[in-house]
């Protein structure tokens, strides 16, 4: 390697670049650098803010959830469809979220990191620090946006990316193209489950049929609040989730019985608020989704009667119940109920009703056949049976238990002419990142090297290029 | 002036004399290379306070070998560093004399060890004011340069909290560290890695060691998986409790989980439970370096929750300023030849060079002669015997159940008068007494009062609440409940008696899972898919029985208990509820997984390194704190059930053993020189561990 080379233009494309790959999503922010299979950094978009000292203070990233600050206040700077709300913020979240794990801090100056040789005479007598160290000066970035980013929302990221962050070179990639990469197809029809939204995508070609993009609130957020109902209407008590943070000791207790736990209390004034307290509920109710939350397999709808006559809810009564314990001690057994607060997903009727909730209850159109079924008609028709034939499941709320099984069924009522296919990858990891993951491959691809927008092309053409460039 | 000490130090060593390799690359063979040998692996584990560092293997895996304060002094000239503090020393020589006073070395070698009083610089002038002033006409002013082995005055220290906030500090560090240990040129180089540290920074670690140290392979390992190859397991959770912070890491199958993971987590480690005692005993006359010391005693313990303080007013020795409490050992100390300041910072430089050189290690022989342990046990016994005497009632009683009880102070008092005079340079005593404490030594866990930036619950249910978030973060679910039941626990901070006991209490009573909640699905069918481990890779079987701790909450059916937790010691009980129909659980629970956790244990430590286990604390003096003088009275603190805190270390050479050793890099777990020059620092992400 003689360092009087230049670098050869076939090495530079390729995989020398550590380009970074950055996948902002509602409820985490995945980044890390391409090339590798998971993203190193996986932080929460939310963040806090709270009061010391008569300062504003910020906190970003997972340590939120272990220790509480006096007075925090949870944000999300993502909007519930998916949109950037908060600019500035979700600058900092994201520069967090590779900052903390990635790029970190800069090695010292080059003449005093003992890597070189500098004679004292040749030092200069004054460093010239640069004003503004900007974190990705030496990184390519690409970055992921829904299939329904407004032309503003795109135009102010790559004005971020290239100003705020210094980055030489940046791409804009819809997530539901990325998936449909990561599950190794170029066609496909991406249905992605996420925390505020699902979405379904048909991709042809490696572009996007903008047209057949649908998306819908119904997400993890949603199923949530379904939750939430049926433990309000629970008998032989109503539940209320009590987070780890506001419990210092339980006793174990039988199962349907009160709660023996000894509070832990804050003083009013440190007392964090009512968006902490339902952040950290989600946690509870992510597990619970885990633990407890079926998808009814189907062939047919819960409330339909199956084919020997019983109804389908009378034989989910008879199938085991399955335990939870909330972390204020408090267990019992969930039978039918459990697959009760996904139905709504495909059958809008079923929707278990609460006037507290913050979901509108779902129309039929929100539910993922029908969004299927708009998604499709807005494409040509030639295009729908290798559509049908490659639908590709992504995103975190998918995991649900037997999701896949009653996608499948559903979508095979729906369009019984056509093969249908769906590929969900069953690595935890593959499913939640689909769509970083197809971001690490599409940056790491030799031949990607053309399709970055370099810094002078940005200065020539300002933030509009992005809407020539990355269609 | 560098120059001069280097010199002074190889002769001392008695070592060829060997110059920074910088030629070295030429003398490489440039593609094959010949296998690596056990005694030129290179093991580098820096931390916040200490960085540990060894040469080589020994044929039984020790404790490191050498440890050094992770500080360096800014050298007077810009942007370079001294290992310890150096200071000019202007001294009047008769210019007939023609001596040239290689005083200053002398001295040195004679002064009392490294742990030093912030006053130390101060005095130093008065000396050279006092030889200022019967200057003679005839002498010449010559400039020394002494090197203050016990002073800790404007030390860097470049890492903080895991975080590198000081590279050219970092880097001179790892030079001197380098430079002291003079290895071979074919020396693979293994540092253990900070979980905080970014993937950016593990490039410019990687770009520095081969750049500067021309190092024919490098293997940067996290050490939370250095940990687990201490242990010889796959799956772990590992806590590490270090000075200002606590890493929480899952591994599953050697994998390291970054998701969820606990990475420097603040106002956990040793600092903040001194930070508390501090608080509590402050009022009461209590400096930091006591509460430090008395941290360190085996008179401070953790009582897990619930546990009754011993007496009913928790109040201290009132009014009596303990720096006025019976004042005892003040007359050791002084010249006695062993404790020269070597051993003190760096222990045992002296003592190993001349075994590198045979090949043959006798580590044992080298602790047990290292004449600070030697001290350090008479200490032991001295207290002991002297406690015994004065109360002898008490002495009966555990330590948790006596409402006082009092420990060894130790701090280096500056010997004045004449014969400080004579010689000079300055001279310490160390000066010992007891001080009695209540039971606020039960309470360093407790939350501070004052509330900083956190609403700390205090720091085992912070510790809990975060080895909760990093296993639940764990994607592969149907490990959560093997990590939870092996818990490596390692850490200086994690050497107060009680810690592991309280921690696992703690998390029990907030995080188990009654055993009505699991009933239904037990634990059975997880544990066909995670075999115990059978010691497969391990040199011997490990066994996993025995929890510390019970999980189960007092007043539950323990045949309950027996069902739901398959314990081993219970082999014949299954659960018989009617729910347990196979075909039914083959049906519903096959993907499907259960809360966790059930039980909470830690691993046992492997039988088979006695030398850990033995050592366990013997890094107590001077070790574990570069500047607060160590109270070796401290060193034999009994840890129940555990004392391998520096497992990361013993995992180092282990891995370092099966890496560069046994399978000679097939399974890519270094990056060799060869590949570096042609990928450049960012190949190590592939080979991170």
């Amino acid at each position: 390697m003689n360092p009087s080379n230049p670098p050869q233009a076939a090495e530079y494309g390729g995989d020398e670049v550590s380009a970074i790959v950055l996948d902002p999503g509602y409820s985490t922010t995945r980044t890390g650098f391409a090339g590798e299979d998971a993203p190193k950094s996986l932080i929460p978009t939310y963040y806090g803010k709270y009061n010391a000292d008569g300062q504003e203070k910020l906190v970003f990233g997972d340590d939120v959830f272990v220790t509480p600050r006096p007075g925090l206040s949870i944000y999300n700077p993502i909007g519930k469809d998916g949109i950037v709300e908060d600019w500035d913020m979700a600058e900092r979240v994201w520069e967090h979220s590779f900052i903390s794990r990635l790029t970190g801090t800069k090695a010292g100056n080059p003449f005093q990191n003992g890597l070189n040789d500098v004679s004292s005479d040749e030092l200069p007598t004054e460093m010239e620090v640069e004003s503004e160290e900007k974190p990705l000066s030496d990184s390519p970035l690409l970055m992921t946006e829904p299939g329904w980013n407004p032309a503003k929302a795109r135009e102010k990221t790559i004005e971020i990316a290239m100003e705020k962050w210094d980055t030489p070179a940046f791409y804009l990639a819809r997530s539901g193209v990325l998936a449909a990469f990561a599950s190794g197809k170029a066609s496909a029809l991406v249905i992605d489950i996420g925390a505020s939204n699902i979405s379904v995508t048909p991709i042809h070609d490696g572009m996007i049929l903008k047209r057949g993009v649908q998306h819908s609130p119904l997400g993890g957020d949603y199923i949530s609040s379904q939750i939430n109902a049926i433990f309000k209407a629970n008998s032989p008590q109503p539940i209320t989730i009590t987070p780890h943070y506001l419990i210092s000791s339980k006793t174990a207790v039988e199962a349907g019985q009160p709660p023996q736990v000894k509070y832990k209390t804050f003083p009013a004034d440190k007392a964090p608020d009512a968006s902490y307290r339902a952040l950290l509920e989600e946690r509870t109710l992510s597990e619970f989704k885990e633990c407890v939350v079926q998808v009814w397999p189907g062939p047919t709808k819960l409330s339909a009667p199956s084919p020997t006559g019983v109804s389908n809810e009378d034989m989910a009564r008879t199938t085991p119940g399955r335990p939870f314990e909330f972390p204020d001690g408090y267990n019992q057994i969930f039978g039918v109920d459990r697959f009760r607060a996904v139905e709504s997903l495909f059958d809008a009727k079923a929707a278990i009703p609460d006037p507290d909730s913050p979901f509108p209850p779902p129309t039929p159109a929100q539910t993922i056949p029908e969004l299927v079924k708009a998604s499709l008609a807005g494409v040509d028709v030639d295009l729908r049976p290798h559509l049908l034939a490659n639908v590709v499941v992504t995103g975190g709320s998918s995991l649900l238990y037997g999701f896949t099984d009653r996608l499948n069924h559903e979508l095979m009522q729906m369009f019984p002419g056509p093969r249908v296919r769906v590929t969900a990858p069953g690595n935890t990891s593959e499913r939640r990142f689909g769509s970083w993951i197809g971001g690490s491959i599409l940056a790491s691809l030799g031949t990607f090297h053309q399709m970055w927008i370099s810094k002078k092309e940005y200065e020539e053409h300002g933030p509009n290029i992005v809407e020539k460039r990355c269609k | 002036m560098g120059r001069k000490r280097n010199q002074r130090k190889s002769s001392r060593r008695g070592a060829p004399l060997r110059s920074h390799h910088s030629s070295q690359h030429s003398l490489l063979p440039p593609i094959t290379m010949p296998p690596f040998k056990d005694e030129h692996i290179l093991l580098i584990a820096p931390g916040s306070q200490m960085t540990l560092a060894q040469l080589g293997l020994p044929e039984t895996f020790t404790p490191a070998r050498f440890r050094f304060p992770t500080r360096m002094f800014p050298a007077e000239k810009k942007g370079e560093y001294e290992p310890y503090r150096v200071h000019e020393r202007r001294q009047e020589v008769k210019a007939s004399n023609g001596t040239d006073a290689p005083k200053p070395d002398v001295e040195m070698k004679d002064a009392e060890p490294a742990e030093g009083t912030p006053a130390a610089g101060t005095t130093v002038k008065t000396d050279e004011n006092t030889q200022d002033n019967d200057e003679s006409t005839k002498t010449i002013e010559e400039v020394f340069y002494e090197e203050d082995l016990a002073s800790d005055e404007g030390a860097i220290y470049p890492i903080e909290n895991g975080r590198i906030v000081d590279w050219p500090c970092f880097f001179a560090l790892l030079t001197h560290i380098y430079n002291t240990l003079s290895p071979p040129f074919h020396t693979p180089i293994m540092l253990v890695g900070q979980p905080v540290w970014s993937a950016r920074d593990r490039e410019a670690i990687t770009q520095f060691v081969f750049e500067k140290f021309k190092a024919p392979a490098f293997s940067l390992m996290d050490s939370a998986l250095a940990a687990c190859y201490g242990y010889g397991t796959a799956t772990a959770t590992i806590v590490d409790v270090g000075k200002g912070k606590v890493d929480v890491t899952a591994v599953t199958d050697f994998a390291v989980n970054e998701h969820g993971r606990g990475i420097a987590l603040e106002g956990c480690g040793g600092d903040a439970m001194t930070d508390r005692l501090h608080e509590l005993l402050g009022p009461k006359g209590f400096t930091r370096e006591m509460c430090e010391q008395l941290k360190r005693s085996n008179i401070t313990e953790i009582l897990p929750p619930g546990t009754p303080l011993p007496g009913s007013s928790a109040t201290a020795r009132q009014g009596a300023n303990p720096a006025a409490a019976a004042s005892t050992g003040g007359s050791d100390g002084d010249e006695s030849a062993p404790r020269g300041p070597g051993e003190g910072t760096q222990t045992g430089i002296e003592g190993s060079n001349g075994d590198e050189d045979e090949g043959v290690l006798d580590v044992a022989a080298i602790v047990s002669g290292n004449p600070t342990e030697y001290l350090a046990n008479v200490e032991k016994e001295k207290t002991t015997t002297k406690k015994g005497a004065a109360d002898p009632k008490g002495a009966r009683l555990p330590n948790s159940k006596k409402e006082k009880a009092s420990f060894q102070f130790e701090e280096f008092v500056q010997l004045e008068g004449e014969k400080a005079a004579a010689h000079g340079s300055r001279q310490y005593v160390r000066h010992a007494r007891d001080i009695e404490v209540s039971v606020e030594r039960f309470l360093l866990t407790s939350p501070r009062s004052k509330v900083g930036n956190r609403l700390t619950s205090g720091i085992l249910e912070d510790i809990a609440t975060q080895i909760h978030h990093t296993i639940l973060a764990v994607p592969d679910a149907t490990k959560r409940s093997e990590l939870w039941d092996s818990l490596i626990i390692v850490g200086c901070g994690s050497k107060v008696k009680g810690f592991t006991q309280a921690l696992l209490a703690v998390i029990t009573q907030k995080f188990i899972l009654s055993p009505s909640a699991t009933i239904f699905t037990s634990e059975i069918p997880s544990n066909f898919t995670t075999p115990l481990p059978t010691g497969a890779n391990t040199p011997a079987p490990m066994s996993q029985s025995g929890p510390m701790y019970h999980p189960a909450a007092p007043g539950v059916n323990p045949l309950l208990v027996a069902a739901t937790h398959n314990n081993p010691g219970m082999p014949g009980v299954m659960p018989g509820t009617p729910s347990m129909d196979p075909s039914m659980l083959s049906h519903y629970r096959s993907t499907g997984h259960s809360q966790t956790p059930t039980s909470v244990k830690t691993l046992k430590l492997p039988e088979y390194f006695p030398d850990f286990k033995d050592q366990g604390n013997s890094n107590a003096p001077g070790a574990s704190s570069g500047s607060a003088g160590g109270n070796p009275g401290a060193s034999g603190t009994s840890q129940g059930g555990h004392g391998m805190e520096e497992a990361v270390f013993l995992g180092a050479q282990m891995a370092s053993k099966v890496f560069f050793v046994i399978d000679q890099g097939l399974s890519k777990s270094y990056l060799s020189r060869v590949e570096y020059n042609e990928s450049g620092p960012s190949a190590i992400h592939e080979y991170i561990l």
